[in-house]
């Protein structure tokens, strides 16, 4: 990619410039109550559309059925495990292991 | 009295020491959570045709998985610049909201230590320093400089295992290393997601955006991202008024 040196510059920017915003001096006003509120829903809401894709489509790209896509299954099992475990890395762990031995089933 | 300054000086020497331990040992068990991510981001990197030099300073500088694969997916794709940073913009903004918690304590320091919490500041590390704030009542940029520090050197090898594993094992995402991202990014909105509008926020992004990404692939993350935000928004206002 030819303006892969671009993209990188203007990416470093950009997050840098998120996370120093309300650290600089001149920035004279504070956020209000509104849009903190607002904010407050980016993360849940920019994962949950970066992994529902996945779950739900990556049937498309791994040839399979939409029913006996491991990428569902799997998918849904790790939604079913972070409720019961409030451990997040024991609940990667076994989802992404029920996504291995279901890729070997199927 | 020099006796005394030297005590002074070690007490607080061991106390920062006590509070960079401290850092290290809550940050480690969140910072372990993202190394397949950060295995992924180096291996998906080499697999679309970065170099490895390109593909470790996308982790040294821009220091952001969410951002990183997003942007991955992009250039995988021979998307736009525009559409890139739009999504970078997007996927950072929460950033806004930690950067203007941490204001009131950070923003007589230094330029130096201000940039360095900046540079350092992701969720992680905003979820153990606010834990800490919690129980100490105090923001200790020891503790939140060194938390940042202990998570961007496991983020960058990860990455740098990610790039020497892509180069030796070609497709390497069919080792179920993007299952990885969705089984990651599921433990960690389920368990936070403790209220109606928090669910309603997930519920609608969602849905758009497995119907934006049949649709407008290069916009369908920041559509779908700025719809659950405004739908959580809205069903919190309904809530407040039904109270």
């Amino acid at each position: 990619m030819n303006n892969f040196w671009v993209a990188l510059v203007g990416m470093t920017c950009i997050t840098f410039s998120c996370r120093y915003f309300f650290f600089s001096k001149t920035v004279p006003f504070e956020l209000g109550t509104k849009t903190k509120r607002l904010l407050s829903y980016t993360a849940p809401s920019v994962l949950t559309a970066m992994w529902v894709p996945i779950v739900f489509l990556g049937h498309q790209s791994a040839d399979s059925d939409f029913i006996t896509s491991p990428f569902l299954i799997a998918g849904l099992v790790t939604v079913v495990l972070s409720l019961k475990i409030k451990n997040t890395l024991v609940a990667v762990g076994l989802g992404m292991s029920i996504f291995g031995l279901l890729k070997v089933i199927f | 009295m020099s006796t005394n300054r030297t005590i002074v000086a070690r007490e607080t020497v061991t106390s920062d020491l006590k509070t960079i331990i401290q850092a290290t040992i809550d940050i480690l068990p969140l910072a372990l959570a993202t190394v397949p991510w950060g295995v992924l981001c180096g291996s998906l990197a080499i697999n679309i045709g970065l170099s490895p030099l390109q593909a470790q300073l996308m982790s040294l500088l821009v220091f952001a998985g969410a951002v990183q694969l997003a942007a991955l997916t992009i250039i995988g794709a021979v998307g736009s610049l525009s559409s890139m940073f739009s999504s970078t913009f997007v996927i950072s903004s929460r950033h806004l909201l930690y950067s203007a918690v941490f204001r009131e304590h950070v923003r007589q320091s230094s330029l130096g230590l201000r940039c360095s919490i900046a540079f350092f500041l992701t969720d992680e590390m905003f979820a153990v320093t606010c834990a800490y704030m919690e129980k100490h009542k105090i923001f200790s940029p020891i503790y939140a400089l060194s938390s940042g520090v202990v998570f961007y050197l496991i983020w960058n090898i990860s990455t740098f295992a990610g790039i020497i594993a892509g180069q030796h094992i070609p497709n390497i995402e069919h080792l179920g290393l993007e299952f990885a991202i969705a089984a990651t990014f599921i433990a960690i909105v389920v368990p936070a997601i403790k209220n109606r509008s928090t669910l309603i926020s997930v519920i609608s992004s969602g849905l758009s955006a497995i119907v934006l990404s049949i649709f407008m692939k290069d916009y369908a993350l920041i559509t779908a991202t700025f719809i659950g935000m405004l739908c959580g928004y809205l069903a919190n206002d309904k809530e407040s008024i039904d109270e």
